[in-house]
């Protein structure tokens, strides 16, 4: 199987800021997910094999070719864009048409394949409205038909997820599974494991512009259950519910702040648990608590260390 | 739709459109440029401001009574000379193509049109030809309706031959007004994060007071090839920017002819956009900044 993106020694840097440091990758074909914090290098490593950016330094070939002003890749791949913006005063189908003519289609063409996009995405009975009456979910799949409108082999989803309500998070992970089952290669990127845990097995992690790991998502939540969740609890008396966390043999660090609790456990399943039994109880007052992990920093951290 | 049905829809290589040509490329560009610019407020506006001339002679006609009333062809010519080729021309092209690129940046949709098997060139270009579609089609009709206004007065017919073809000129020259105009408003927007400020400044600045100074300096502004295009017997030139006695002397001796007029206004064009093209291909365009540039 021939891979879909191989980087070599791939760095990119904007000013002094370093965006991609020295990435070795290779992504074979289907559904792959982008994995990292804010920061990580995710939109940037899509830029670049995009050809909207070219490499600082190294190479990076999509389909086998570089994909900077190729227009023989660039027939080949979709991409939907993190950015939330469309053309003023236009409708859901416009915005596919008119990206179909800069795809170098004429008008028919332009139009029946903007209908065949519009209907894929499930768009079809809202797709005559301007897109600022559409819903955040909405506007993705409008955003992924332009991308799908010209049967791309490879499709690039940057932060699909985005701003999505669960609903709409449902019907995109549907959405991009079918789309893998169809045989597309798409690459996912997203800041939250659950996210591409629900899409696909095979995940790429970036941390700091470099890869630090790539393979199966189960690896990867195995090292998270490894590594100890953080929960923050806020309280205005904090003492006693730091007592009540102490004595539990799953709790493994218990730290008081000025209004808070933070609770270190590798067993979080049974710490949501008791916080749910306090709070029924009614004995102690919680305001607010947080799971750090959730934005994988913390693996990332432990993963670099 | 079901699941069979997506994938029949998505597992189609041979629906993939064929390769498209460069001419379809930037049709498609410039189809959808005419439809942005004709559905923004500044295209009324613009409009409107560029239909004011035809009021005057009406004004004239109707209103004025003064006893020695210029004739409508000094009108035409005058308002032809005065207004429409050194106001209106360079304030359609800041007003339509100064923003042709800058718009798609400063929107962030620019990622959404890069990323389409578009030779860069073509977006530009298709771009700059819808400005030159929408700027003439407003020009000339404010022009040809400035010349129908000025029929009410004497001189001027608008069945006599050689008056018609006074109109056409005027049209012809305002076609190439825009042209060079709209290649340097164009370029402004490529390489200015203000391109009208600046466009206002070379424009209505640096061109009047570059025609005023004794010497060539003149020769680096638009409008002195524009001006070299006006029809010579037509002139009936009260050229308020001539206003030294020197400066007037100079600007005989150092006068263009037509031809070399038409072939600057050429050259200054395809220079302006070829520097557009080249920044625009060699910059990356990532959302909304452009790095590197």
């Amino acid at each position: 199987m021939s891979a879909i993106i191989e980087a070599h020694s791939l760095s990119k840097w904007f000013g002094e800021v370093m965006a991609i440091n020295n990435l070795d990758l290779v992504i074979e074909p289907g559904v792959t997910g982008l994995l990292g914090p804010n920061g990580a290098g995710k939109s940037t490593f899509i830029k670049l094999a995009l050809g909207l950016h070219g490499p600082s330094r190294g190479e990076v070939r999509v389909l086998g070719q570089p994909p900077r002003n190729n227009m023989g890749v660039l027939r080949r791949i979709g991409y939907c864009p993190e950015i939330d913006n469309f053309y003023d005063n236009t409708t859901g189908f416009e915005f596919v048409y008119w990206l179909n003519r800069y795809w170098g289609m004429g008008a028919r063409a332009a139009a029946v394949k903007a209908e065949e996009a519009c209907e894929m995405v499930r768009m079809t009975g809202r797709m005559h409205d301007p897109i600022e009456e559409y819903s955040k979910g909405m506007r993705q799949r409008i955003k992924i038909a332009q991308a799908l409108a010209a049967h791309p082999e490879l499709l690039f989803l940057d932060e699909p997820m985005n701003g999505l309500d669960p609903q709409g998070r449902d019907e995109m992970y549907s959405l991009i599974q079918q789309l893998g089952d169809a045989g597309l290669s798409v690459i996912v990127s997203s800041h939250i494991l659950y996210e591409i845990e629900r899409i696909t097995d095979s995940v790429v992690l970036l941390y700091n512009g470099a890869l630090i790991a790539q393979g199966r998502v189960r690896d990867i939540r195995e090292l998270i259950d490894r590594h100890p969740h953080t929960i923050r609890i806020e309280s205005p008396d904090p003492r006693p519910l730091a007592r009540e966390f102490a004595g539990d043999p799953g709790i493994m660090i218990v730290e008081i702040e000025r209004d808070a609790v933070i609770v270190r456990t590798q067993d979080p399943n049974g710490c949501y648990q008791k916080l749910n039994d306090l709070m029924l109880e009614g004995r102690l007052p919680i305001v607010s608590m947080e799971c750090s992990d959730d934005s994988l920093q913390a693996v990332f951290d432990y993963l670099t260390k | 739709m079901n699941h069979d049905e997506t994938s029949a829809l998505l597992l189609r290589p041979e629906a993939r459109p064929k390769r498209a040509g460069y001419v379809n490329a930037v049709m498609g560009s410039a189809a959808h440029a005419v439809t942005m610019i004709m559905r923004r407020k500044r295209f009324a506006m613009a409009a409107i401001i560029a239909f004011m001339p035809v009021l005057i002679p009406l004004a004239l006609a109707f209103l004025s009574k003064a006893a020695f009333a210029d004739e409508g062809n000094v009108i035409f010519v005058r308002l032809c000379e005065q207004l429409h080729m050194p106001v209106l021309a360079p304030l359609l092209a800041l007003f339509f193509a100064s923003m042709l690129v800058a718009e798609d940046i400063e929107t962030q949709t620019i990622p959404y049109v890069l990323t389409r098997p578009l030779p860069r060139s073509a977006w530009v270009l298709g771009r700059f030809l819808a400005y030159l579609l929408v700027a003439t089609t407003i020009l000339g009709l404010s022009i040809t309706m400035t010349f129908a206004a000025s029929a009410t007065l004497s001189k001027l017919s608008l069945t006599n031959t050689n008056d018609l073809l006074l109109l056409g000129h005027y049209i012809l020259v305002a076609l190439a007004a825009l042209t060079a105009y709209g290649a340097l408003a164009v370029f402004l927007g490529v390489f200015t994060k203000r391109p009208i400020v600046y466009g206002v400044l070379l424009l209505y600045g640096w061109q009047k007071i570059a025609m005023i100074i004794p010497g060539v300096v003149d020769f680096l502004t638009i409008s002195k090839y524009v001006e070299a295009l006006y029809p010579v017997l037509a002139t009936q030139r009260n050229v308020v920017e001539v206003q030294t006695a020197l400066g007037t002397f100079q600007k005989q001796i150092f006068a263009v002819s037509a031809t070399r007029a038409v072939v600057m206004i050429l050259l200054v064009t395809a220079v302006f956009l070829v520097s557009s093209i080249v920044a625009v291909r060699r910059r990356e365009y990532g959302t909304g900044r452009a790095a590197g540039s």
